[in-house]
């Protein structure tokens, strides 16, 4: 018996780690969640369908499924203006973004590597920003904005995406800097590296995907913005969302159409969620959460 | 004897905080004011951005809401004290407004946790294509939310052609003008409908961060699958749940590009919330005065709700995950 | 190479009010194997982070060379340092990361990677130097960790327990390694750890720390002969010291209830000259023989035969626990009521009974 068991124990011990199998079993809790996917899924996939649809075949009862597809509405869609408007949420999405990090990015790290005596302060200071109703400023804002003539004008977009989303990234970033071992910047500092270098060499490498995750989810509330575009701008500086408005009343039953300018005003961000799903939490807990 | 050790003793504690004492004040000092600026010059850009964009203008804000001031009538500004805030106040409309905010965000708050909560608990276990389904089931939340409305208004909610209405005439029940009679209703579950991914995104993580040996330890003590949720899970998903709460009620005070897209606001102000009806009253009615005072009660509405959000991020998640 | 010197060294914990490292003072020759000892909370982390610069010195100075270091950066210290968990550079390839502080100190890179190769062979980790150390084992992370020290050749190594998170086997294997490799480089090294077994084994001499006070700094041998207080004689040696508090009698002190530990006129008349009613009694393990005429009436509690010696644990009376090395396979069985006697040879170590001082 005793040769048996040192047999197996051999063979085991000679076969390399274990892994464990992913078991791909069916599982009835597997059905209903994915019913629901679909469901919630669903109008999604009904926008995207619409857009290439016909006129005729978009707003039926009951419902069109088969049809013919086809790119017209697309054409109509690019043919109305989406040009610009597309240019201008590209434009105010981008370089928010990139100023959110250049300005977000140092913050961030004052706040976690070196903290300072009043890092808690100027935490809850950056989360009331982000909590204020922005309702409540949209008045002097105008104002304001008028008065030094950017009304209509993109940049002033861009400034406010950028205090819009400076809360959030620097809260993301900062808890991608706080997971950075202490001991990382220690060896770098005793082999010779001034903090720059540190920085540089091995800190950044290190929180990349943070920032980049950091930066996806930026675009994503700056694309999606709605209240300040329709309110600082008109015909020149109109976002995607602002473009948008165009198709409620005035084009009536023009569903197809309609659905072709929504899913291109909404395909960038979902792929942008998409690819930065695993970071969204933390984004949206004020990097509370990982 | 006991004497003398006693006395030798706190003689020898007095002379140690002395030392402590003299090197705290020489690393006060030690500390110095360079140092200082070096470690909070990167935080300065941010902060003084934020300042002067945030601060400011809600000073201004501030100083509007005691003014009679209407675009329309130039020249007419002139200083009122609360008058305004008195008219609002008295004002049935914004507290009509006010409550169907209130209506709203409790409402989509709370039935967004529920959903969410289902769905984080179907999603914690592997089953064939997870990855996908978590896709999927994000995508509400991620599109762009006036493309979303216009949408549900349009093909979903349409009394004529939107499928809605032709789901439930297979049923037999007949075609309904949604949003023409429960406009409020409507908004709120479109809100509801690009809220639960959120929610179910943070119980996730909640639940994902639950320990697992804890749950084993249960289920070897005796457990059922229900008493293990309710006993253990449940408690620990308590302050994400909390968390969604708060953190969704401070987005929602701001929800307004769905009212804009479906209903306007109408018919009247039946699903006007406090942002939609601010817009209107400074933008379409040009009452910067009035308008500027109702968004400071909406601030201090906020601030309620955010001091129990500050607490919570910072009191349960500063820091480390407790221990099990 | 160089000297080092502890003058009064202090340091605060961060938020607290206690002393982390209470006047530590320590004269470490060039080329030395140093260790410091003690039990979690004795500050000799803390001490040697001190010496690396990651700590400030709140009070007193260190010096390195002769040269103090107040106020100069880690960075300019020129001190390597094996850190617990080995802080290796996860972006970083093995040679990237022995060759790292090479590079900032801008030596070319034919130079860098001969100096490389040199310490991977050393180490044995020519045929890791391209892979990231996520694609390690525990026990080759910290040959890097060590690599990474030695390419550097700095007057100072420092280590930080850096054998705590390998499996007992490669514990003992790579503890030679590490005294071999430091015997041959001749380099000053100051290493931190919480077993005694290393410290013994490993050091030319070993400082023993307690809640940041220096307890002594002798050699292995003299700390194990001759004890400076009664922490020091429980904590160094395994199984530990037996230490037993009790009153004098006439011919020595009584043990238990009804036994006699017999002391020399030496000792006794020390004792009386000093005043004592009561004395601290300590006896090593393999001082103590099992008697068939008399001596300290014990009951054997348990029985730990280790094949090459068996160990004794007994009780003289509840709270007096008395361990004895023998020989035999089957010197007694549970619960057997026997007797122990010092033997011959035997040394014991006198202590005061309440500061713990050593007496003889």
């Amino acid at each position: 018996m005793t040769t048996a068991t040192t047999e197996k124990t051999a063979a085991k011990i000679d076969s390399g780690p274990v892994r464990k199998k992913k078991t791909k079993k069916f599982s009835p809790w597997g059905v209903v969640a994915w019913i629901a996917a679909l469901g919630f899924f669903f109008p999604v996939f009904w926008m995207v369908l619409t857009s290439f649809k016909q006129e005729g075949d978009a707003a039926t009862s009951p419902p069109t499924l088969f049809f013919t597809p086809t790119l017209d509405q697309y054409d109509a869609v690019f043919n109305q203006g989406i040009g610009p408007a597309m240019l201008n949420s590209v434009f105010a999405t981008g370089l928010s973004t990139i100023i959110v990090l250049l300005l977000g990015v140092p913050a961030a790290f004052a706040l976690s590597l070196r903290p300072v005596r009043r890092t808690q302060d100027a935490l809850f200071f950056f989360m009331s920003t982000k909590m204020l109703p922005i309702v409540a400023v949209i008045l002097p804002l105008y104002v304001i904005v008028s008065n030094v003539g950017l009304l209509d004008n993109i940049w002033a977009l861009v400034i406010l995406y950028t205090a819009m989303n400076l809360p959030i990234a620097v809260w993301m970033m900062r808890s991608f800097f706080l997971e950075v071992p202490g001991e990382l910047l220690e060896a770098a500092s005793l082999d010779g590296a001034s903090l720059w270098r540190s920085v540089r060499e091995v800190i950044l490498p290190l929180v990349s995907p943070g920032i980049a995750a950091t930066a996806l989810i930026c675009v994503i509330f700056a694309w999606n913005e709605f209240f300040f575009a329709v309110n600082l701008t008109a015909v020149n500086a109109q976002t995607m969302p602002v473009y948008l408005v165009g198709f409620i009343a005035g084009e009536g039953q023009y569903w197809a159409v309609l659905s072709a300018a929504a899913t291109m005003a909404a395909l960038p961000v979902m792929l942008c969620g998409w690819f930065a799903q695993n970071k969204l939490v933390r984004g949206l807990s004020f990097g509370a959460i990982k | 004897m006991t004497l003398t050790a006693d006395t030798e003793a706190d003689a020898g504690q007095n002379a140690m905080a002395e030392r402590v004492r003299k090197i705290r004040e020489a690393q006060d000092l030690g500390v110095s004011r360079a140092e200082g600026w070096r470690r909070r010059g990167p935080l300065l850009p941010a902060l003084i951005f934020m300042i002067v964009v945030t601060q400011v203008p809600f000073l201004f804000t501030l100083y509007y809401s005691t003014l009679s001031w209407n675009l329309v009538r130039p020249g007419s500004r002139q200083f009122v004290g609360l008058d305004n805030y008195i008219a609002v106040v008295n004002d049935s409309q914004f507290w009509s407004v006010a409550l169907n905010t209130v209506i709203l965000i409790i409402g989509v708050v709370l039935v967004s946790a529920f959903f969410g909560l289902l769905l984080a608990l179907l999603l914690d276990r592997a089953f064939f294509g997870r990855g996908v389904v978590r896709t999927l089931l994000i995508t509400p939340f991620l599109v762009t939310p006036v493309a979303a409305a216009l949408i549900w208004k349009t093909t979903i909610l349409d009394p004529t052609n939107g499928i809605l209405n032709w789901l439930l005439s297979l049923v037999g029940v007949g075609p309904v003008d949604w949003i023409g009679q429960f406009p409020l209703t409507m908004v709120m579950v479109e809100l509801i409908w690009q809220w639960t991914p959120f929610m179910m995104l943070l119980i996730l993580a909640g639940l994902q961060s639950m320990p697992r040996d804890q749950l084993e330890a249960g289920q070897v003590d005796g457990a059922g699958a229900f008493q293990l949720f309710r006993e253990l899970t449940l408690p620990h998903l308590r302050r994400f749940i909390e968390l969604g709460v708060v953190l969704g009620a401070i987005y929602l005070v701001n929800t307004f590009d769905a009212i804009y897209m479906m209903t306007q606001g109408g018919p009247g102000i039946a699903s006007a919330n406090l942002p939609f009806y601010i817009y209107q009253r400074a933008f379409l009615g040009f009452d910067m005065g009035q308008a500027a005072a109702m968004g400071v009660v909406v601030v201090i509405f906020t601030i309620v709700i955010a001091n129990f959000a500050l607490r919570l991020i910072f009191k349960s998640f500063s820091g480390k995950e407790e221990a099990a | 190479m160089a000297s080092i010197t502890y003058k009064n060294a202090s340091c605060i914990y961060e938020g607290s009010d206690k002393l982390a490292v209470n006047s530590l003072n320590l004269d470490i020759q060039d080329g030395e194997f140093v260790v410091l000892v003690g039990p979690s909370g004795s500050g000799k982390s803390t001490a040697l982070r001190m010496l690396a610069g990651l700590e400030e010195i709140d009070e007193g100075d260190i010096e390195i060379g002769g040269k103090n270091m107040k106020g100069v950066a880690s960075k300019d210290r020129d001190i390597a340092m094996v850190f617990q968990n080995y802080a290796l550079y996860p972006n970083k390839t093995v040679a990237e990361n022995m060759g790292f502080a090479l590079k900032l100190r801008g030596v070319s890179e034919a130079e860098r990677r001969k100096k490389v190769e040199e310490a991977a062979k050393l180490l044995d980790l020519t045929e890791f130097l391209d892979r990231k150390p996520a694609k390690l084992s525990g026990g080759q992370r910290q040959r890097v960790a060590m690599g990474r020290a030695i390419v550097r050749e700095p007057q100072v190594f420092c280590m930080d327990e850096p054998l705590s998170n390998l499996d007992a086997k490669l514990r003992v294997q790579t503890r030679t390694e590490i005294a071999a490799l430091q015997r041959r480089l001749g380099t000053t090294t100051v290493y931190v750890t919480h077993d005694q077994v290393e410290a013994m084994t490993m050091g030319d001499r070993v400082a023993v720390l307690r809640f940041g006070e220096l307890q002594q700094f002798a050699s292995p041998a003299d700390l194990y002969d001759k004890p400076a207080n009664a922490f020091v004689a429980g904590f160094i040696g395994s199984p530990a010291m037996n230490l037993m508090t009790g009153p004098l009698a006439s011919n020595g002190v009584k043990v238990g209830e009804d036994s006699t530990l017999e002391l020399t006129r030496e000792h006794l008349s020390l004792l009386h000259e000093a005043g004592l009613k009561e004395v601290t009694i300590g006896i090593r393990p393999e001082h103590l023989e099992l008697s068939d005429n008399g001596g300290i009436n014990v009951v054997i509690d348990l029985v730990e035969d280790l094949g090459s010696e068996t160990y004794l644990y007994t009780h003289a009376s509840p709270g007096v626990q008395l361990v004895a090395r023998s020989f035999s396979r089957q010197p007694a069985r549970l619960a057997d009521a026997v007797a122990l006697r010092q033997k011959a040879e035997g040394v014991v170590h006198l202590f005061h009974p309440e500061t713990g001082a050593r007496l003889n």
